[in-house]
């Protein structure tokens, strides 16, 4: 397909806003000491945190 | 100089900027995470960076190589995909054993598995990436992954909101192929069943006079190590939609959408995930690091410049795909980087499932792809 508005333009302005959207998440939520993943809590049984029944 | 030579060569300013944009984004973020969460969260988005930048220097793919088995009784990308998975059980299974604070991916054998990876299975081939292929061709500028990872994201906080009910339909305990054994003995045996499938699919494409391109090769032994890294940096194996799912889930909260109200929100991982950073998961940050590695490789060696837009039918498939690929990662417990990669590495049963499935799913993905324009 061609066209004037280039997936190029659309990378930029996607990449700007979601990594705004990033520092605003870092910057208004709490951190944690060390970078965990779900499976780190709880009774899980699978790597999302699904706790075993 | 024409008109048509100046469209063929790069414009070396734009590509400058992005370079530059996404170098800066990359010092700051890693300001932000040292600072909270140290060398150690430095380096895991430092690992996201590398494998971002790895996975498009040398166009590594499941989906493509998937499809290439399918349709035309290709076996070497095959091949190298378990070449990697057993460079990565080589350390994955005994790692208490060896002293590492660290354990593999298991997870339940439920029929959410089945269907989840049926259907991530159907979406990799109307997407035409999978989890990671979406991932790092999107940092690298794709015209399809624009339209593919908003709608993965979307898919997988759906697939957040309906897995509690699909586990309920019925699941058993997660099982390790060799568990009654020693670690040295399950590692052994599982290294062996995977470099096994591995040299199977080799020789296949040997005796039918296909050529095992050198780059799978080299990739396959970057990316694990890589993997490894990553292993033993975050105490899991590598996993990437989670991160989507998150992100998903935190702009949902943003609009006012209650989702911590949902089962899966209220377990304790999801939950922790969903109250911090998006920069304190493990999944997120790499994720990040792998759109900033694919880019900056990307606008360094001109790739931006020459994305074009798929046709629009391309296009309402890779939605489509991409909404498959989250529910489904969610609902089989990750995509072919966390399910099928990590799971067959760590010796449970379920990668080995998820692969026999989302092959399944795959195969009925590339039947419709003729609808989608491709």
């Amino acid at each position: 397909m061609t066209h004037r508005f280039l997936p190029k333009t659309l990378f930029i302005v996607t990449m700007t806003l979601f990594f705004g959207l990033v520092l605003v998440d870092h910057l208004t939520s709490p951190t944690l000491q060390s970078t965990g993943a779900p499976s780190d809590l709880g009774n899980a049984c699978a790597p999302c945190g699904a706790p075993c029944t | 100089m024409s008109q048509s030579a100046a469209t063929k060569l790069p414009a070396p300013s734009s590509e400058m900027f992005v370079f530059a944009l996404l170098g800066t984004v990359w010092l700051v973020v890693a300001g932000l995470v040292g600072l909270d969460t140290g060398a150690n969260g430095v380096m895991l988005f430092g690992l996201g960076t590398a494998l971002g930048a790895v996975f498009l220097v040398f166009h590594y793919g499941f989906a493509s190589g998937w499809r290439a088995f399918l349709e035309a009784g290709q076996t070497m990308p095959l091949a190298a995909h378990f070449l990697l998975a057993a460079l990565c059980a080589i350390i994955f299974i005994p790692a208490a054993s060896i002293g590492l604070s660290a354990s593999g991916a298991l997870a339940p054998i439920s029929v959410s598995l089945f269907i989840g990876a049926f259907a991530f299975g159907i979406g990799m081939q109307l997407a035409n990436g999978c989890g990671s292929g979406v991932l790092f061709t999107f940092g690298g500028g794709s015209g399809r992954m624009l339209v593919v990872l908003p709608f993965f994201v979307i898919g997988s906080v759906l697939g957040s909101l309906v897995l509690p009910s699909v586990l309920a339909w019925g699941q058993l305990a997660p099982v390790q192929i060799g568990g009654s054994f020693s670690p040295l003995v399950r590692t052994l045996l599982n290294v062996g069943l995977l470099a096994g499938v591995s040299l199977l699919f080799w020789l296949y494409g040997q005796r039918h006079d296909q050529t095992s391109p050198r780059r799978l090769i080299i990739a396959s032994v970057a990316i694990a190590a890589l993997c490894w890294a990553v292993f033993i940096a975050s105490g899991h194996p590598w996993g990437v939609t989670f991160g989507f799912t998150l992100w998903g889930a935190k702009l949902a909260s943003a609009m006012g959408f209650d989702i911590a109200s949902y089962t899966f929100w209220q377990w304790p991982g999801p939950a922790r995930a969903l109250a911090h950073s998006v920069l304190a998961d493990t999944s997120s940050l790499m994720d990040i690091g792998i759109l900033i590695g694919a880019g900056l490789w990307a606008a360094f060696t001109g790739v931006l410049h020459r994305q074009r837009w798929p046709n629009w039918r391309q296009l309402v498939g890779g939605a489509i795909g991409g909404v498959l690929m989250g529910v489904g990662a969610r609902l089989a417990f990750g995509c072919n980087i966390g399910a099928f990669l990590a799971g067959t590495a760590s010796g449970s049963l379920h990668g080995w499932l998820w692969f026999a499935l989302a092959l399944g799913g795959s195969w009925v993905g590339i039947r419709l792809r003729p609808h989608f324009g491709f």
